[in-house]
């Protein structure tokens, strides 16, 4: 047995199951592997066991292929649904029947999954899961949310009740309730004596005659309850053939006359089939105390089943206890006492009571706590010549004649009624008697007396007080036979049950509280200081499950926020799973880059979040990220940084934001403006005196520490002279023009570069249009760059590569660009490079 | 036709006697050190610790009352308190149906706070969302800075029952709990007769009383025929 990933697939109207390989805590495509695919086609059966409380074991045969696959699937209503897709799946293929074809060929595309079951032996798997993108398959839309799905269900590896509990659809709760109910029972529940009035009566087709009161009524005290089976109610064909005979109101009448007089009673059930009668009353005060009444038939006579011979039989709760009464008529002749015992089995098994609850089991009648079994059962006296027993009789030596008794012997050799009892008869045999009379069948055939009808029980607490024919009925060619029984039945005390049933409601909150997911943090706030353009810094978060379960968990996104966290931020992994007592280090990565520098160096954005980590079915943790952030001139406005005499870091944050704000420079400074930042200046001139020969200047990369150093010194203004390699000094130049929030030619001249880039004098006409700090960096770097043409034989640049490089950084589109466009930028900036248009 | 040599067919099938539960969200506000997690602590595990350790995120504990007879699970969910949190605590509102707010009877500010707490419920949660308002830490009488009579006058102009508990001293918890469980049944009362099942019990009492009928007037009851 395998863990394996089931899938029900549907294209174009036909399903399939697909059956996938997967490694463990499959996450991603990568982690499983097609193994099998079965096509739902007609000859597609699924036969499903039950275990009772447990999970649900489902067979699935594929007869058409001769495969048969059998899958143990997690109990819950994951599975209730998977197994209620395909089902749906596999009725419609039926009734597409006349379709030709087979499946197999039609899921080439392998698309549209729909939730399928995890098919883990040995976890219970609750959660549903999707069939997972096929390593061959074509990229889909919503890919992340399937991904997102299988790390979910591939979290909750346990079949825990715990679990269970939180799919309240599935009324788990409640037979967990019951079955402790159950197990507690001795504890709510005292045992008090009833009176059962127990009879069977073989009327051999009459129709009542006398008075029942001798067989029902002899004792002074009146029953608690009245279980009365007939036999041989009607032996005529039409009672046969359908069964239905007015004698059943005439018996009826007849006993409810003869109830005892002292009480009134109440009609619980009544069974018959064919012949075979079994009525139960019950004193009116115990009525509200009977439930769960059910009464089933078993024919064993012509063919094995015809309703000649066979049972009825009525079970039913009487406060706690469950009883069964069984009146059974088995099979005749003296010789056929294998084949009574083989009706008994055949009773045993074939009585089924279904239960109010349709999603439990039937009940057989050896399940009850009381089993109480009358009827004529036909075993006869063997060994004996008609005139040996008769004169046993006379003398009422019954015990020489019980030795002769069949039932008697069979039950002492455990061929039947196996764990039953059976008081002692202390009464002449019940049959046969001459009709209307008391004398012995005076017949051709003159049969050997029998007791053929009799009273046996099974079970606790119960005692016979009295077994005995009824000689004076005469109605028969049988006896009526009775017995009075005390039977100890389980009764609740009320105060006591809603104890043990609030204990056990208690226990299992207790139960399901503690098996809700649960880490603790290694820390819930951290401050990351100093926090520069840039340059990465890392935090740990270990996560610790320090719960009962296994846990999923997740950073989650806040109301009205796109992510789970800020731009600058990342969590990594932002969502894992943990096993019970397993740790978690999660990195917190803070990152300032491009996008979010402009925000934090004016102050108009903190370093300041708060991450939410959720964990699936459980709680939420809040974790703080703070930090200072230092501004840079990276990221930061050309005409802000034309305002900013002193490095950005040397001034008051306010200020800088202030400087930000203001729209018309004039109304606010004193001072005249830089005419180009100061930065650009350092940087420009740096590379002027240092790099002019260099080789392959701004083609070859720099050194991020060296980066570092110059952004400080930029930024800080130490030290006096930048530092670093000529290469680092023009790769932070080219990211300088890179971050600027406006771009050099600003965004919205940029349609006219475009349209003007064929055209000299146009071009010049666009720049002069700039803003005036714009215009003179754009001036300056492009006097720059001439400059460095003339070295073009040491540094090997030419207008081409010049161009190539630092159109996109000057003209920056505020949309997507295409080719076309990058080529006009290019043609614009050439305009402005080449010595000889000068 | 032969179908009366059969066996003969089951008898109808019987209503199913479901119980129901039922699930409802409550959640505990208010500031920071009123005693939210305590009053949880308290009322699901019988607990009380008298240090303070912050609840730093939203967490929850499930506990089951019978109510009219009806099964209530009820799932309780604890908040931070501190208010730099608050906004985040706030998308947890509009899961609720019921919500305790909740201060501190030691703490003047923290019952003045009771408002803003209001509003953020009026602004945040369902429409229908139940509330009652909690004055905790009764045992502290000594300290006591909040008049029961302010409390029970506060929570009058907003329409809302009200209780002064103590975690401490186990005063009021059960109480408290079952009563917003109870508005909260009350407000839902029309989705959950629906699921009213009449018990088996009773079922079984009916077609007793309807078979004694027929017996009386002697007319045959036969359960058993083919039809």
């Amino acid at each position: 047995t395998e863990s394996r990933l089931l899938g029900l697939v549907e294209h174009t109207g036909a399903h399939a199951l697909f059956i996938f390989n997967h490694r463990r805590m499959a996450i991603t495509g990568e982690d499983v592997t097609l193994d099998e695919i079965i096509p739902i086609s007609h000859d597609f059966e699924i036969v499903e066991a039950c275990h009772f409380g447990d999970i649900y074991i489902v067979f699935t045969k594929v007869r058409g292929l001769e495969l048969e696959l059998e899958v143990r699937l997690p109990f819950g209503s994951h599975t209730r649904l998977f197994l209620h897709e395909v089902n749906k799946a596999w009725s419609g293929k039926m009734q597409l029947l006349h379709l030709p074809g087979s499946c197999i060929g039609l899921f080439s595309g392998r698309e549209g999954t729909r939730p399928g079951g995890d098919a883990s032996p040995s976890q219970g798997n609750p959660s549903g899961t999707r069939t997972p993108d096929l390593p061959e398959s074509r990229p889909r839309k919503g890919k992340g949310e399937d991904r997102n799905d299988l790390v979910r269900s591939s979290s909750h590896t346990m079949s825990n009740k715990a679990q269970m509990l939180t799919m309240p659809q599935f009324g788990l709760r409640d037979n967990l309730i019951r079955c402790e109910l159950l197990k507690s029972e001795e504890l709510y529940t005292y045992v008090k004596n009833f009176r059962f009035f127990v009879g069977t009566y073989n009327v051999n087709g009459q129709a009542p005659k006398e008075s029942l009161r001798p067989w029902l009524s002899y004792s002074p005290d009146p029953p608690d309850l009245y279980c009365m089976g007939f036999q041989e109610l009607d032996l005529s064909k039409e009672a046969f053939f359908f069964n239905d005979t007015p004698k059943e109101s005439e018996w009826m009448r007849a006993v409810s006359e003869g109830l005892h007089p002292d009480a009134k009673y109440a009609l619980v059930k009544l069974v018959r089939l064919v012949g075979i009668m079994l009525i139960f009353y019950v004193k009116k005060e115990h009525a509200s105390f009977i439930s769960e009444v059910e009464a089933e038939t078993v024919g064993t006579g012509i063919m094995g089943r015809m309703g000649n011979k066979g049972a009825v039989a009525i079970r039913f709760r009487f406060h706690n206890s469950d009883i069964c009464v069984v009146n059974s008529h088995l099979a005749a002749h003296i010789e056929e006492y294998e084949r009574r015992n083989q009706d008994f089995r055949e009773i045993c098994t074939r009585m089924q009571f279904r239960q109010g609850d349709s999603s439990l089991p039937t009940l057989s009648i050896m399940k009850h706590n009381i089993v109480l079994w009358l009827g004529d059962l036909n075993y006869r006296i063997s060994e004996l010549e008609v005139d040996e027993v008769k004169n046993l009789i006379a003398k009422k030596d019954f015990e020489t004649l019980h030795r002769y008794d069949q039932l008697k012997r069979q039950i002492d050799e455990e061929a039947v009624f196996k764990g039953f009892v059976e008081g002692e008869i202390a009464f002449q045999p019940t049959y046969k008697y001459d009709t209307g009379s008391d004398q012995w069948d005076t017949s051709e055939k003159c049969r050997v007396p029998a007791w053929c009808d009799r009273i046996l029980w099974k079970g606790k607490n119960v005692q016979q007080l009295t077994y005995q024919s009824h000689m004076t009925l005469k109605t028969s060619d049988h006896k009526p036979v009775s017995s009075l029984m005390e039977v100890g039945i389980k009764v609740v005390n009320e105060d006591l049950y809603k104890k043990t049933f609030e204990e056990i409601v208690r226990n299992l909150d207790k139960m399901e509280n503690e098996c809700i997911p649960s880490v603790s943090l290694s820390m819930r706030e951290f401050h990351f200081r100093d926090v520069k353009f840039m340059q990465r810094q890392v935090e740990m978060l270990t996560v610790f499950n320090d719960g009962q379960v296994p846990c999923q968990f997740e950073f989650i996104q806040k109301l009205d926020e796109p992510s789970y966290c800020k731009p600058w931020l990342t969590a990594n992994p932002c969502k894992g799973f943990l096993a019970q007592g397993s740790r978690m280090d999660i990195e917190l990565e803070v990152f300032v880059n491009r996008s979010t520098a402009t925000q934090l160096n004016s102050g108009c954005q903190q370093i300041e979040d708060i991450l939410v980590l959720h964990l699936d079915r459980g709680k939420d943790y809040f974790v703080s990220v703070t930090g200072n952030y230092l501004p840079s001139c990276f990221g930061t406005a050309l005409h802000t940084l034309c305002l900013l005499r002193e490095p950005i870091q040397e001034m008051p944050l306010e200020t800088i934001k202030e400087l930000i704000l203001v729209e018309d420079i004039n109304n606010l400074m004193t001072e005249k403006p830089l005419d180009i930042p100061k930065e650009i200046w350092m940087m420009v001139d740096h590379l002027y005196r240092n790099a002019s020969k260099q080789e392959d200047l701004m083609q070859q990369p720099g050194l991020r520490n060296e980066f570092e150093e110059i952004r400080d010194c930029l930024d800080t203004g130490t030290p006096d002279s930048l530092p670093g390699s000529n290469h680092s000094v023009a790769e932070a130049l080219l990211l300088f023009l890179e971050v600027l929030p406006e771009p050099v030619v600003t965004y919205s001249l940029y349609q006219q570069c475009l349209d003007s880039s064929s055209n000299h004098a146009l071009s010049k006409k666009v720049i002069s249009m700039l803003p005036q700090c714009h215009k003179n960096v754009f001036n300056y770097l492009t006097a720059f760059l001439r400059e460095l043409l003339k070295n073009s034989a040491h540094n090997h640049l030419d207008v081409n590569i010049l161009a190539t490089i630092f159109a996109p950084l000057l003209l920056r589109s505020p949309r997507k660009q295409d080719l076309g466009e990058k080529r006009k930028t290019q043609d614009f900036l050439r305009h402005f490079l080449d010595p000889d248009l000068k | 036709i032969w179908t009366g040599l059969l066996p003969a067919p089951p008898l109808p099938q019987r209503t199913m006697a479901k119980q129901y539960d039922v699930l409802f969200r409550l959640l505990l506000l208010g500031d920071s050190g009123v005693g939210k997690t305590c009053l949880l602590c308290r009322f699901t595990d019988n607990e009380f610790h008298s240090s303070h350790i912050s609840t730093i995120g939203v967490d929850f504990k499930m506990k089951t009352l019978e109510i009219d007879g009806i099964k209530v699970r009820i799932q309780i969910w604890d908040t931070a308190g501190q208010e730099r949190y608050q906004t985040i605590t706030k998308q947890y509102y509009r899961r609720a149906q019921g919500i305790f707010l909740v201060y501190d009877i030691t703490s003047e500010r923290s019952f003045q706070h009771i408002m803003k707490w209001a509003s953020d419920v009026d602004e945040y949660a369902p429409d229908h969302v139940q509330k009652i308002l909690i004055g905790n830490k009764s045992d502290e009488d000594q300290k006591r800075q909040v008049a029961r009579e302010q409390g029970s006058k506060l929570a009058k102009t907003y329409g809302m029952d009200f209780f002064e508990t103590s975690a401490c001293t186990n005063y009021n918890i059960k109480e408290s709990f079952t009563r917003l469980t109870e508005l909260v049944l009350q407000a839902n009362k029309k989705e959950l007769d629906v699921l009213r099942v009449p018990f088996s019990e009773e079922l079984s009492i009916a077609d007793l009383e309807e078979e004694e009928t027929q017996r009386d007037a002697g007319s045959s009851s036969q359960k058993n025929c083919w039809c």
